[in-house]
């Protein structure tokens, strides 16, 4: 059986870097989920794809772009009006969905090979991720379970709080290399650790 | 302890040396010392030469204001120019020089530019591009002659070549209100704010909150000054929903309440820690923005107020309460305000000895007597400084009776012997934000000052910023300004900290000059004088902006922190107008000099990033030579050793022609389409239909601009009924991709389609060659691959080493050819899968060279044919313009233009010299390398053809087919290629296809 490669190759270091003196201000790792799918509802057919996803991936979803969830390893976050990204550990989420998401209810794409799932946790991940991206990054503003679609020049990025000190960032893939030696270069000045 | 410095007082810690060099000299301040202070301390006068007439400058304030003693920072091989030495903090090992003076300070020859006298006055270069009227060098020449020497003489300091080797960041930050400078108003405004629970943000560009509370002599509370500010600091600073943002200037306000900042990280250090940067930016989004930026003491103008010793009156008392510092030891005050007695109070509680307070006004007020009499001063109510006197250090003043009512001195001059003389000329709010916000400044008669517009953004200001004189005010308005901030009512505040200060006079005389003959500066840093302001206003240049560029007054590093006032003054009076009918000169960002480096941020060096294929360490382990695609890494060719680059794509080439080539086109754009209009959809986006196409077939495709021209190709593949995958060229997928959303958001709403980028979601190999259907069967499984199975623009899916696959049957080539699309992170896998499938078949890799060498002999059309010029027909793909459907582009498509025979079209062209063409190359009917001729097109694409065994290449040429068989010119200047060449039809191979069919 095949075995998904991850795109991050040399640049993935394992270990304690840049200034940890004072401790890790956060910790960086590959989740490498099963399954990254986006989902999208038709004009008036989103609260069947909200269910359908309910359904297939066990997570309530408000209405609206922005709002999701996040448990057990799975997630689903609004990345437009109507427009919904999961991610599963499992393998084979886009199939499921498939099943019971027809064609007058929405589509489903497959992105488990186009993106690359980072996570960025610990007491800076606030900070070092607002070295990057434009948005307002405390619970207030991005609670728990909600997602941001967004990006950084050239890196189109769409981010879940999964905890409260924890962030997963979606990356197309090929970008992998280069963003994840920006983000562990922004994350220097707090001490990071590569999981 | 030097003898400058007091024994006591200040924030300094005397306990701590810290050692620094200026211009070679090592020198020993204190932690907590700027550069200007810590010279002062050691008696250092003369810190720069002025701009133009390159005379001594010492320092005159003691914040960013300062308009003289600019230095330029050495760390290693960078260099720094023109950062005020009053902003510097110390720290051991620094390095500055002084600037604009040759061989030394002390000793410098363009000082004798003093003795030019009018001839360099102002507009003198303006009137140097003009010349003489009669001689050799009149007109042009006479400015190209003076040139060299102006521009020697000319400019404060020089930037270095090396580069900077610090580290810059960006940040983004949210707040319910930023509060910027942490002066007495800032202070209470955040601590308002942030006791009701907003998130607050301050920002303060010195490294010590407390703005002029620091040196204050005031009690608040029942504390000194100092210790009160220090103590809400600290408050402040135990606050979870409070930034602190020590040495961080807010230097730009921007539509929809976002400010920009500048952060000195790590300036006041030797080495930053490990991950700091130098300088980080921040752009802060804050709902609600308190400004609290105080204000700038304005200079009085006379002659030799520029001398070293001459400073503002706010300054000398800085130094003295902030660092311990005395600017002189026997010191006079100049002033037309009431704030100069605070500072001499203060000075000599310090130590000096104040000589004489000479105040342009008959009258003051019973405070400033209260603290003239404090301070031993001898009262001089009703005279002026007529003029200043020394060198390289202020020896005398020369101080005379004066009419503040008219303007006009009388009375014999009296001579004093002081060493330092402290100005003031009043106090200008610093109203630089707010006036980037939006609005008009408005100008108040009693404080003689313009104040901040009406806030067109929603800021509130307070203290020095609106015009309060009085640290009570600021207290107060700082208290309101943070409660209205976070949206509460003001009478929320129950009390605020009661302060003990002299009641003094806000209203300053409105008296900016002592007209008296002799240089008196205005803008000291481009050594603007008051008669510059008058030659100005009688050469016609009398608004504020002519004024401005005219005289340079209110330009360079300090934008005029300390001049505009001054020389509005003056030009309202040349005018006979009052100042506010000068108008003043709106404030723009920056508010004071920002790092290019933290504006790039992050993005230095290679500031793009790199997007790579599944493959691309494969490509590397095989030393592939690579180059950039837009943003992709691609392989141009897998050279052996000794290998010329055309060499390599010759040999990759004809193995594809006559065995089977691999190569990575991962980097192919690829769009999902779907949903139940998705068919109708892409017979809208092409030209040709798509809704015809049966499931499991792909179909090459043309797009066209809504203008009707190309736009860009690319097959697309039918998955299912309501599932296409669309294929783009690498470089247009992104636009491809807009151009699809901007038609289905905003034309076709109505249509049920969704467009997904998956260009990264696949890795894709193309194999071509006779034998490429041999490599595949060899090691595709599920699926066969025969042409029954699988016919030209047949797709089936099936696995290789165990990894689901997606095969196309397509040629970009020429030859027989299949495109594998797989998972992207199975692409190694599949891709070594198929290295080793073709190894029996003497298959090789080939890059982006031997492609493109492949397509020119088949003619085939990339980005540099479609180059949004060419149309469909242009590039002999009108059979793509079905006549059945309209399609976006069909419209306009056939506009006269856009069909005229005239027009360049598709052709091949032949050397016939034997020797290579190169893209870019015109084409010339006749001509040569001395004589060149009208161009009628241009090549677009060439290479060194295997299968012709000639250089060739596709040209884009007037006329087009009906100059085939013709001969023509090649003329490329830039590279010196001349020569021979005939135009032909642009399928150089294999015109009726039959190889890739085959």
């Amino acid at each position: 059986m095949a075995e998904q490669l991850s795109p991050l190759g040399p640049v993935w270091k394992p270990g304690s870097h840049g200034n940890v003196a004072g401790g890790v201000g956060v910790t960086i790792s590959e989740t490498r989920p099963g399954s990254i799918v986006e989902a999208a509802a038709w004009h008036g057919t989103e609260k069947k794809l909200i269910a359908a996803i309910a359904k297939v991936v066990g997570l309530e979803l408000p209405d609206g772009a922005g709002g999701g969830a996040f448990r057990n390893g799975a997630g689903a976050f609004g990345i437009a009006p109507g427009r919904f990204l999961l991610v599963d550990q499992e393998e084979g989420l886009a199939e499921r969905l498939l099943e019971r998401v027809p064609v007058d209810v929405g589509s489903v794409v497959d992105l488990s090979h186009g993106r690359i799932a980072i996570r960025v946790a610990g007491p800076e991940a606030e900070w070092v991720l607002a070295k990057f991206f434009a948005i307002d990054f405390s619970e207030t503003a991005f609670p728990l379970g909600s997602g941001k679609a967004t990006i950084h020049h050239d890196f189109f990025t769409q981010i879940q709080r999964t905890m409260p000190q924890a962030f997963d960032l979606y990356i197309f893939r090929s970008f992998a290399r280069s963003f994840w030696q920006l983000l562990c270069r922004g994350a220097e000045d707090v001490g990071y650790e590569i999981l | 302890m030097s003898p400058r410095r007091s024994s006591s007082g200040g924030r300094v810690d005397r306990a701590r040396a810290v050692r620094f060099t200026f211009d070679g000299r090592s020198y020993t301040g204190h932690a907590g010392d700027t550069l200007a202070s810590a010279l002062l301390a050691d008696g250092v006068t003369v810190f720069g030469r002025s701009f133009k007439y390159h005379r001594p400058r010492g320092v005159m304030t003691a914040g960013i204001d300062e308009p003289n003693a600019l230095v330029t920072l050495l760390k290693g091989d960078v260099r720094e120019p023109n950062i005020p030495a009053t902003e510097i903090e110390i720290y051991d090992g620094l390095n500055a020089v002084s600037q604009n003076r040759s061989p030394s300070l002390a000793f410098d020859v363009g000082a004798i530019n003093q003795y030019a006298g009018k001839l360099i006055s102002a507009g003198f270069y303006y009137k140097t591009f003009m010349g003489p009227v009669i001689g050799p060098l009149k007109g042009t020449r006479f400015w190209m002659f003076c040139e060299h020497f102006i521009r020697r003489a000319a400019g404060l300091g020089h930037a270095g070549t090396a580069a900077d080797t610090a580290r810059y960041e960006r940040m983004n930050a949210f707040c319910d209100t930023l509060v910027v400078g942490a002066g007495p108003a800032g202070l209470m405004a955040a601590k308002a704010a942030a006791s009701s629970g907003a998130r607050v943000i301050v920002a303060d560009l010195e490294p010590v909150f407390g703005g002029a509370a620091k040196w204050s002599a005031n009690l608040v509370d029942g504390q000194p000054a100092p210790e009160w500010a220090a103590g809400v600091s600290d408050e402040l600073a135990r606050m979870e929903n409070v930034r602190l943002l020590p040495r961080t200037t807010v230097w730009g306000y921007y539509d929809g309440n976002t400010l920009a900042a500048l952060e000195r990280v790590a300036d006041h250090k030797a080495q930053p820690d490990i991950g700091e940067p130098r300088h980080r930016h921040w752009t802060i989004r804050a709902r609600a923005v308190v400004l609290a930026t105080g204000g700038f003491e304005r200079p009085l103008v006379f002659p030799g107020n520029d001398i070293p010793g001459v400073m503002l009156a706010g300054a000398a008392e800085r130094f003295a309460g902030e660092y311990g510092i005395l600017p002189g030891e026997r010191i006079a005050l100049f002033t037309n305000n009431d704030s100069a007695y605070a500072a001499a109070a203060t000075l000599k509680y310090s130590g000096a000895t104040i000589v004489t307070v000479i105040d342009v006004r008959p009258d003051i007020s019973a405070a400033a007597r209260d603290l003239a009499s404090e301070a031993g001063a001898e009262l001089r109510l009703g005279h002026a400084v007529v003029a200043a006197g020394g060198g390289k250090a202020l020896t005398e003043i020369k101080v005379r009776r004066f009419d503040a009512a008219t303007g006009m001195p009388s009375g014999e001059p009296v001579s004093l012997a002081v060493d330092c003389l402290a100005v003031s000329g009043g106090w200008s709010p610093a109203i630089h934000l707010a006036s980037q916000a939006g609005g008009k400044p408005k100008w108040d008669e009693a404080l003689q000052a313009f104040l901040p517009p009406d806030p067109m953004q929603n800021w509130i200001g307070a203290g020095a910023f609106t015009g309060g004189t009085t640290m009570a005010e600021a207290i107060a308005e700082g208290t309101r300004a943070g409660l209205r901030a976070a949206g509460l009512p003001a009478r929320t505040v129950r009390k605020t900290p009661e302060v003990s200060e002299p009641a003094l006079d806000p209203s300053p005389a409105p008296v900016f000059e002592i007209r008296i003959s002799g240089k008196a500066f205005v803008d000291f840093q481009h050594d603007v004088t008051a008669d510059d302001v008058r030659l100005a206003h009688r050469e016609g240049f009398i608004s504020v902006e002519h004024l401005k560029r005219y005289t340079t007054l209110g330009m360079a590093t300090d934008q005029g922190k300390t001049s505009n006032i001054p020389g509005l003054a003056i030009m309202a009076d040349a005018r006979g107008l009052a100042i506010p009918e000068v108008g003043t000169t709106r404030f723009r960002p920056p508010f004071s000099a920002v790092s290019l480096g933290s504006v790039a941020g992050e993005r230095v060096g290679h500031i793009r990033p790199d997007r790579l294929t599944p493959q691309h360490d494969w490509h590397v382990e095989q030393g592939a030579r690579l180059y950039a695609a837009g943003l992709w890494y691609r392989p141009m060719i897998y050279g052996a050793p000794g290998e010329t680059v055309e060499q390599a794509y010759v040999r990759e080439a004809k193995t594809v022609r006559g065995g089977v080539g691999i190569v990575d086109v991962s980097t192919l754009g690829k769009i999902a389409v779907q949903g139940p209009d998705a068919a109708e959809f892409l017979d809208r986006v092409y030209t040709n239909l798509f809704s015809t196409l049966p499931i499991g077939k792909a179909r090459y495709g043309l797009m066209l601009r809504e203008d009707g021209i190309a736009m860009d190709d690319g097959t697309t593949w039918r998955l299912g009924e309501y599932d296409f995958l669309m294929t783009t060229t690498t470089a247009n997928a992104g636009k491809v991709m807009q151009h699809l959303e901007y038609f289905l958001d905003v034309v076709w709403p109505d249509l049920k389609v969704h467009v997904t980028s998956v260009s990264d979601q696949w890795a894709g190999a193309a194999v071509a060659g006779p034998k490429s259907r041999d490599v595949l069967a060899a090691c595709v499984t599920g699926t066969k691959v025969d042409d029954e199975t699988l016919p030209f623009m047949g797709i089936v899916r099936g696995a290789i080493d165990g990894a689901p696959v997606m095969i196309c049957r397509l040629s970009f080539s020429g030859e027989m050819a299949y495109e594998v699309y797989c998972g992207a992170g199975y692409g190694l896998q599949v891709w070594e899968a198929l290295i080793e499938a073709g190894k029996p078949f003497g298959m090789v890799p080939y890059g982006l060279e031997a492609l493109g060498t492949l397509r020119i002999e088949k003619g085939h059309v990339t980005g540099a044919e479609i180059d949004g010029r060419t149309t469909a027909r242009d590039l002999h793909l009108g059979w793509l313009l079905s006549k059945k459907k309209p399609f976006i582009g069909s419209v306009m498509m056939d506009r006269e233009g856009l069909v005229a025979e005239t027009r360049i079209q598709l052709v091949g062209v032949v050397s016939l010299d034997g020797r290579a063409l190169a893209g870019g190359a015109h084409i010339v009917e006749s001509g040569s390398a001395e004589k060149l001729g009208e161009s009628i097109g241009h090549i677009t694409a060439a290479c060194y053809s295997p299968a012709l065994g000639k250089y060739i290449g596709l040209a884009l040429v007037r006329g087009g087919k009906n100059r085939h068989g013709k001969r023509a010119m090649i003329s490329d200047p830039l590279r010196g290629r001349f020569g021979p060449i005939e135009i032909v039809n642009h399928i150089f191979f294999d015109p009726d296809g039959s190889r890739m069919h085959g």
